[in-house]
This record gives C-alpha cells, structure tokens and sequence, in this order.
C-alpha cells in the first residue's frame, strides 16, 4: 500500500466542494478513487447499460428467444405493431389510472393524515407509525395471499361485510369492473404506511420557528399550513411523487401476476406485466423490446421533467 | 450519526403549542384536543394491521373452522402448519432465500461503500459523467432489461440457481447514492487526523470511515436485505423449474391449494417471519432507514 506522508507545507489537505480534503497529486495515488468505484462501474455496464443497449437492437430484430433461431432484422415494424396494438393502449390507460390511485394513496392522503395527526407525539406516535409501516414490509406473495383471502367469495370477509351491509359482492378479481380496484385496494395498502412515514419526517424536520413567527405576525392556522409548511414539505412531497410514478409499475407488477394475471381481457395490466406476456408468454422479443425501449424513452423524459419541477419549486430549510 | 427521529419530543415552542393559540392548553384539556388525530390514527393503523392479524388468526384455526369468520382466535391449532411443513420444503426455502438476501445485502453494501467512498473523498477527472451512471440507472426499470439478462444468466448456465437470481443485483445504485449522502456529512477532521498519522486511503475507510458510519450501515443494509427478500420478478423468471426460493415455492403452493385457506395462510406467515423478526427487534433501524431514503 503507498503510504502518502504529509509534505512539510501540507499541514491540512485543501477541502474540496464535498468538504472532504481533496487529494490533488498527479501520481499513482490519482488512480485511488477510480479503484474503489470500479467493481460498481463494471457490475452497473455489465447488468444495466450493456442489456439496455442489447434492448433497444433485439428492438429491432424478429427473434422468438430460441438461442438456435437466427434474429432477423425487421427495421421499424416492431414499433409500429406495437402502437397499433390495442393491448398497448388499455396497459398504458391503466398504468396512468395506477399511478393516479397510488398517488393519491401514498402522497395525498399520508400528507393530509400527517397534517391532521399532528397533536399526537411522543411514543404514541412512534406505536401508530411502527404499526402502519408494517404492510409496506410484506413480501409480496404473502400480501397477495392474504387480500385473495379476504376478498374469497366463499368464506372471505370483506364479501362477508358487504353482503351484511346490503351490498353484495361477487368475485372482485374475476369482474373487469372491479380487478384493477382490488389490485389498487392491495398495493394501496402497502405504500400507505410508506408515504405516512416519509411525510411525517418530513413534518418533523421542520423547524418550529417558522410556524411561530408567522403566528406572532397574526397569520392564522390555515394560512402556516398552506404558505409555509406545506412548502417547506415540498422536497419531501416531490420525492414521494416522484417514486410512486417511476415505481407504481414496479409495485404493482408482482400483485397483478399473482391476482388477476392482468385479467380479465387485461383489464387490470399495466406496461410492465405487458413487457412480460410479450417477452415470456409470446416468446416475441422483438415487441417486448420496442415495447421497452418506448417506456424508458417516456419514464426519462417524466423524471427530467420532476428534476427541472424540483429545482424550481423546492424550499430547502437552510 | 444523526439519524432523523420519527417522533421528537414536543418542544414548548412548537407548531402545535403555537396553533392551539397563546393560551398553552395542558393536562387533560390536551389530550382532549388530540382525540380525534388519535382516532384517526386508530383507524389507520387498524387498517394497516387487520390484514396480517387475520393471516395469522386463519392460520392457527383448527382445519375444521378455517372458514370461520369469528374475528378471535379460537382453539390455537399447529394443523395449518404441518400440513405445509409436510407438503413443501418450506425450511428448505426459507433457508435459501435468506441466504440468498444476506448475499446480496453484503455484497450490494460492500460495493456501495467502496464505490462512495471514491466519489466523496476525491474530486477526479469524469466524477461527473461516472455519477450520472448511477443515478442514470435508477431510470431503467428491470423489466425493460430483462430479456437480455435473462439471456446472459442463461449463457452462463445459471438458470434455476440461486446464483444466477444473486448475480444481475450484486451492486445496488441506490445503495451507492444513500452512502455517498452519508459520506459527504463526515467530518472531515478524522479523515485529515488519519491521514497525518500516515493511513493510506484503505486503512482510513476500514479503521475509521466504516466505524463511524456503523448505525447508518446497519440500516441500509437491513433495507437491502428486506428489499432482497421481497424481490419477486426476477426470482419468478429465473426459478420456473425449482422451488428453491420461497417467491417461488408459495406461489406453486398458492395455485396448488385454491382455496385451502388455513394451510395458505400459513405458509404466507411463514413467508413473512424473517421480515417481522427483524422488523420487532430492529424497528428503529428500518424504519430511520426507510425513511431517510425518502428525505433528499
């Protein structure tokens, strides 16, 4: 190992913007940093860019994943198949209308429990947070077990209730009308607690001064909620946003393939679980691949997009 | 390690105080105030927590009323639980996917720290470009690269192997970015007094980096582990013909059993225990580490 022994001028290393003292030697020692990031580097080309690239040029190819079978090079006609399919319009409907629903759930509702629970602290509160956190942890066979469970027509309680309440319901995830509520119901159900404790640290890490000048000054309950603490909130609540839109079809994906299997007549699919039946179940790589390359093209352009939105509507407490 | 703490004691000057107008309101009137946030939150966590309870109390029925609707447990019977023990090699599994989730846990966090470290301690040519790799990928959803990993993993041989679920996720991009955060707040005096005393860069991170930065390490690789053992689509692609893995072998057992209520909802307790264990003795760890992942 090169030892580096401090040169009689150098009592301490010049910090750089990071605040860490910066080494600035044109030696061997400049080959360090690149040295300790390399093993992530070389695992994120090797598993994450090299297939990207491979994507987007099976994208352009006709091939049924068969090693034996040639690819064949189809130029654009993967694409244009598949805009024209009506699968792709009712996957990309519903991926709008889950992350719509999960909006609500995991940034919507947790900021207005957070803002109406405020009075209670303490260990009181941690005992409540502790207790809604836990959904977000099950793995997700055992979640999907549990709801098939609850919503079974034969013995399931929630039918149960309902029939008790004069509202019968019938098998929720085999009716098109109501699969993709029951699958919203039980994601809905994980990211609750997750969006509850991210606001609610949002909250604490506000500082009270804020709220108590402005009350000196005569502003009224409402007015320090909307003008200042739901602004000082704004990071945190663009952080949520931003993770339930990139991550919703991720969420979601495991419940749909293990409920409703994007059924019935795809009602309940989303793009990931379309990704799939194209890749796994038509054996089409090709249309799995556009279909792909499409989405990343699109989830770029949202999360560039969020960036901009961020920087420009984010108040930091400094 | 200033971890962010879920529920600070209530400061005479804060916003609640402020809001409940210039007279500070104490003894019961106070607890009076805040019945209704507290029934709220009842609701809530009643919501949050009926699912589970219901699991476990179908579980523990006797076969005989696994249907029962009764909201409290009756007789506790083990019948639901060895009949899954008798039916599928549940230890088995549950045996590999916890080997399975503490490989990647390490090795996602040994790569994160190495590769953090790197970025916080020297500015270097291209720092920027490098960076963006990993933020990069957090922009390219699995499912989009998985055709051609899944061809990769099967060139190598490795499909239905534990190894070949393991060796696509072995650095985590977001582990790298947690890390980083963390490394930028550290006080740069120790790294300065460790380089006067004459450490070269890799003793500096392993005689004092890493044991300052224990509690954070703790929790980030508590919520690696977790996110490991939760994982269920690369698992489902790579395992078709073994059962190996519990993603995998629950939900053969889910199709095989339809409606057998009581022996499912057993195996999905099963599923779950490692989480809830670590859960009930490391709450706090998971929750500050869940939770400091959603404030930057």
């Amino acid at each position: 190992m090169f030892i580096e022994t401090a040169g009689p001028a150098a009592g301490i290393a010049p910090a750089g913007p990071t605040g860490l003292p910066v080494t600035r030697r044109p030696n061997r020692r400049a080959l360090s940093p690149y040295l300790y990031i390399l093993p992530a580097v070389v695992l994120l080309l090797v598993w994450t860019y090299w297939p990207l690239g491979q994507t987007v040029n099976l994208s352009f190819n006709d091939w049924n994943l068969i090693p034996t079978k040639p690819k064949q090079y189809v130029d654009v006609q993967k694409y244009a198949k598949v805009l024209s399919l009506p699968e792709l319009h009712q996957a990309l409907i519903n991926t709008g209308l889950y992350i719509l629903a999960f909006l609500g759930i995991s940034v919507a509702l947790p900021l207005v429990f957070a803002l109406l629970s405020r009075k209670v602290q303490g260990k009181a509160r941690t005992a409540y947070q502790a207790l809604i956190f836990v959904p977000f942890l099950i793995t997700p066979v055992a979640s999907s077990a549990i709801w098939r469970w609850l919503f079974a027509p034969e013995g399931g309680t929630i039918p149960a209730i309902a029939a008790a309440l004069g509202a019968p319901i019938g098998n929720v995830f085999r009716d098109p009308d109501s699969s993709m509520i029951a699958v919203i119901v039980i994601v809905g159900w994980q990211m609750l607690g997750f969006g509850v404790l991210v606001v609610s640290a949002g909250l604490a890490g506000i500082s009270p001064d804020y709220a108590a000048a402005a009350s000196i000054d005569g502003a009224s309950g409402r007015q320090i909620t909307w003008r200042i603490i739901i602004p000082l909130l704004s990071p945190s609540l663009v952080f949520l946003s931003l993770m339930t839109i990139l991550l919703s079809a991720q969420w979601t994906y495991p419940i749909i393939d293990l409920v409703t299997q994007g059924g019935p007549g795809n009602s309940s699919t989303n793009i990931y679980y379309l990704l799939y039946q194209f890749g796994f179940r038509n054996f089409d790589a090709g249309l799995s691949s556009a279909a792909g390359t499409l989405f990343f093209l699109g989830f770029g352009l949202i999360a560039l997009v969020f960036v901009e939105l961020s920087e420009r509507l984010s108040f930091y407490d400094n | 390690m200033a971890f962010i703490t879920i529920a600070p004691p209530a400061q005479p000057g804060s916003v609640d105080a402020q809001l409940s107008g210039p007279r500070k309101v104490s003894g019961p009137f106070s607890s009076l105030r805040s019945l209704p946030s507290h029934v709220l939150l009842i609701v809530l966590a009643i919501v949050s927590i009926f699912p589970i309870y219901w699991m476990f109390v179908t579980a523990f029925r006797p076969s005989s009323d696994a249907l029962s609707t009764n909201p409290l447990p009756g007789p506790l019977s083990l019948e639901s639980f060895q009949y899954v023990l008798k039916t599928i090699p549940i230890a088995g599994m549950l045996a590999n996917t916890f080997g399975m989730a503490l490989t990647l846990a390490a090795s996602q966090l040994l790569v994160a720290i190495l590769a953090s470290y790197g970025f916080a301690r020297w500015d270097f040519i291209g720092k920027k470009a490098l960076y963006l790799l990993f933020v990069g990928s957090w922009l390219v959803p699995f499912q989009v690269t998985m055709i051609p990993n899944y061809l990769l993993v099967s060139q190598m041989g490795l499909l239905n192997t534990i190894t070949g679920v393991v060796i696509p996720q072995l650095c985590s991009a977001f582990a790298v970015m947690m890390l980083r955060q963390h490394l930028e707040a550290f006080p740069k005096d120790l790294l300065d007094a460790s380089q006067m005393d004459g450490r070269s860069s890799w003793r500096t991170l392993w005689e004092v980096v890493v044991p300052n930065l224990r509690p954070a390490l703790a929790a980030l690789g508590i919520m690696l582990f977790i996110s490991a053992w939760n994982e269920y689509l690369w698992p489902s692609l790579i395992m078709q013909k073994s059962d190996a893995l519990i993603q995998v072998g629950i939900r053969g057992f889910l199709g095989a059993e339809g409606n057998n209520w009581g022996a499912i909802m057993a195996a999905s307790s099963l599923a779950c225990l490692p989480i809830f264990l670590i859960y009930i003795f490391l709450q706090r760890y998971v929750v500050d580490a869940f939770v400091r992942s959603g404030l930057k």
